[in-house]
């Protein structure tokens, strides 16, 4: 799907990448979420928003497999699937970025984008995987191409260890680990949360090549600003149920924000 | 991205440790200070102070010296790469010297029953295996704090070392076990390996150059390339001549560089190599990205066994007996902890080398060895070792990011 299709959003887009319906989930007494819908297509940034408690996270994590959805319906392409743990939703192609980016801050770039999926030089199959040598060239090579994918232009050495580097090519990093692996829809929380605004710049970027190089993008944030800037759709959740999804065009802030809090009365000018 | 501020000391500090050979140098300053002050300037101010002295007697720098301190240190060593390893996954293993303890023992036990002390030693690195890994498997599975599982492995196996011992003390005959410490490498044959080796890693680093610039990835400096190769051809030359002049390189030093060779190659170019790191850094990190966190663990103590035992081995070796006092009993333990620690291995985790482990090692020893040769007490030896320890600590708390400070 090419950029032009982004402009078509609402009952004519392009079937979603990703789309569930009617998802539950109850935590002991507590209704998280009440039967939300929510989808996402290549090539578009869904802007997840809502108040402290309205189910954002719990939502990202049942997408990400990390929880199992007490009811609800999945769809990869308007096939129905089953996501039951993180394995799962790798295999299907959804990738999420935590808040907290988990990565090894002792390690260097290059390792960091292929832990746990190492290469290993070819030539040693009397020893078993993990103790073959590994291919750190091609390693290295691996993840120049991501970076230069992601064109995070401020990372000067992908030998570079990810302890001495700002947080917005932490989270750029982060996001190239989530991309490299055969994936086509990223889910972020909160990315730029606890950045200045330079590094802020650099994160919204990533974002917008990631929609560009035809992934479906879930961009969860409080910013309105950010926001704005780099998703195609909004969709709004308060107290565990769906209260709108609008064209970002469309709409504005003060009107996301009230949607938010309040809620809304009629579900007029709904994009989903 | 980031201001380019000039740096304050703590974080030029900070940024050396992150390189590769940035590692070694506040471990080898610190020996060069410790060999300085007891190979030199003790010496001198010796001389100077006393009217009847005819010369300077260099005792602690004599080949012999040297030679005495590489034999001493070897055990240390031995158990330091060990700990190095589960340090690295930011746990701790108290119980090592006790290991080695009961390995050494029960090595005693077998070639006394007549079993050849190949197959004795075999059994015995397989025991420490065990050892090791059972307390792993407390520590992943039962999620037990190391620290607790390993202290109450050392009050175990120390009483297990007086149950396999009676007596507190076994005089060890066997031929290959001595051998061990007793072979003695001909000079020539020394030199031989020494030369091979720096050739095999000019030939290696050289080959990586190349591959690079095939694969356009950023090249190392010239500088780097050689200053590397030559670094390590200092250290080889000098060791292996120095012990030259005094005898020859023995058997047990070889075997150890062999036995932190294969050790340093697993933790740093293998996968499992890798995953340590991670797991030492971040463990949530590692387990999100499909690493069985706690078979790594295991898999870990169980390597800190098995150099334990291949400790204790060397040490029934070196001293021809194997008893309480000089392994669960001693101070080999501390020692040895420290040897990792002072080699610049993190306590917090993800961050240290095997090698680096040797030289602390030399560090233990030279301090020992030194404070031995000007008369110190042992209570003096006590203090400037603890003194050493906590700035090798010190240096340690100092260098870790500033991000992950608070823990």
């Amino acid at each position: 799907m090419s950029l032009e299709n982004n402009k078509q959003v609402g009952p004519a887009a392009p079937p979603p990448r990703l789309r569930v319906a009617g998802i539950e989930k109850r935590f002991g007494g507590v209704h998280a979420l009440k039967g939300v819908d929510f989808e996402v297509a290549r090539g578009e940034v869904m802007a997840l928003v809502g108040d402290n408690g309205a189910g954002k996270s719990t939502l990202m994590k049942i997408l990400a497999g990390a929880l199992t959805s007490d009811e609800g319906d999945f769809f990869i392409d308007e096939k129905p699937v089953a996501i039951s743990n993180p394995h799962d939703a790798g295999a299907l192609g959804i990738q999420i970025v935590y808040q907290d980016l988990a990565l090894c801050e002792n390690l260097d770039v290059a390792a960091n984008l292929s832990l746990g999926a190492e290469p290993v030089k070819s030539g040693w199959q009397f020893l078993p995987r993990i103790l073959r040598p590994l291919d750190d060239l091609e390693m290295e090579v691996r993840a120049q191409t991501a970076i230069d994918r992601l064109q995070v232009r401020t990372l000067k050495s992908v030998r570079a260890k990810v302890g001495g580097l700002s947080g917005g090519q932490r989270q750029a990093i982060a996001i190239a680990r989530a991309v490299g692996a055969e994936c086509s829809v990223v889910m972020l929380d909160e990315p730029t949360a606890a950045l200045g605004v330079a590094q802020t710049r650099q994160v919204l970027d990533v974002v917008k090549r990631l929609r560009d190089t035809d992934h479906a993008v879930v961009y969860i944030s409080h910013n309105m600003r950010d926001i704005f800037e780099v998703s195609d759709r909004i969709c709004i959740l308060r107290h565990g149920a769906n209260v709108a999804t609008w064209k970002t065009s469309e709409t504005t802030a003060d009107e996301i924000v009230v949607a938010m809090t309040a809620g809304l009365d009629n579900g007029a000018n709904n994009a989903a | 991205m980031q201001p380019n501020s000039p740096f304050s000391p703590v974080e030029r500090l900070r940024r050396l440790r992150e390189t590769r050979l940035g590692s070694f140098v506040p471990v080898l300053l610190a020996l060069a200070a410790i060999w300085l002050y007891f190979g030199i300037a003790l010496p001198l101010w010796e001389f100077w102070g006393d009217q009847d002295a005819t010369s300077i007697r260099f005792i602690f720098l004599s080949p012999r010296n040297i030679y005495n301190l590489f034999m001493q240190s070897a055990v240390i060593a031995t158990l330091a790469v060990g700990i190095t390893v589960v340090l690295l996954l930011g746990e701790i293993d108290l119980s090592a010297a006790a290991t080695a303890g009961v390995c050494a023992a029960l090595l005693g036990v077998l070639v006394l029953a007549g079993i050849p002390g190949w197959t004795a030693c075999l059994i015995v690195m397989a025991v420490g295996v065990a050892m090791g890994a059972a307390q792993g498997l407390l520590i992943a599975y039962v999620g037990i704090p190391s620290f607790v599982v390993t202290l109450a492995g050392l009050l175990g196996y120390q009483g297990l070392m007086q149950k396999i011992l009676p007596t507190g003390n076994l005089n060890i005959s066997d031929p290959f076990v001595r051998a061990i410490a007793r072979i003695l490498v001909p000079d020539i044959w020394g030199l031989l390996l020494a030369t091979l080796l720096v050739v095999a890693i000019a030939a290696l680093a050289l080959r990586r150059q190349a591959e690079r610039k095939l694969r356009g990835l950023e090249l190392d400096t010239a500088t780097t390339l050689w200053g590397q190769v030559a670094f390590f051809a200092i250290i080889v030359f000098a060791a292996v001549l120095t012990m030259n002049a005094y005898r020859s390189v023995p058997l047990l030093i070889i075997l150890l560089t062999g036995v932190t060779a294969i050790v340093g190659w697993v933790t740093t170019s293998t996968p499992f190599g890798r995953s340590i790191f991670a797991v030492g850094g971040n463990a949530e990190s590692a387990r999100r990205v499909g690493m069985n966190v706690k078979r790594i663990r295991v898999a870990a103590f169980g390597i800190v066994g098995l150099l334990a035992a291949i400790g204790g081995i060397f040490g029934a070796s070196r001293y021809g007996s194997v008893s309480y006092t000089a392994f669960a009993g001693g101070s080999l333990l501390l020692e040895s902890i420290g040897a990792a620690v002072i080699g610049g291995t993190s306590l917090f985790g993800g961050r240290g080398s095997v090698w680096n482990a040797i030289l602390g090692a030399l560090v233990i020893g030279s301090l020992g060895n030194g404070l031995d040769l000007s008369g110190a007490s042992a209570a003096d030896k006590l203090m400037f070792s603890g003194a050493i320890l906590l700035l090798a600590v010190a240096i340690d708390a100092l260098s870790r990011p500033a991000g992950n400070g608070q823990r």
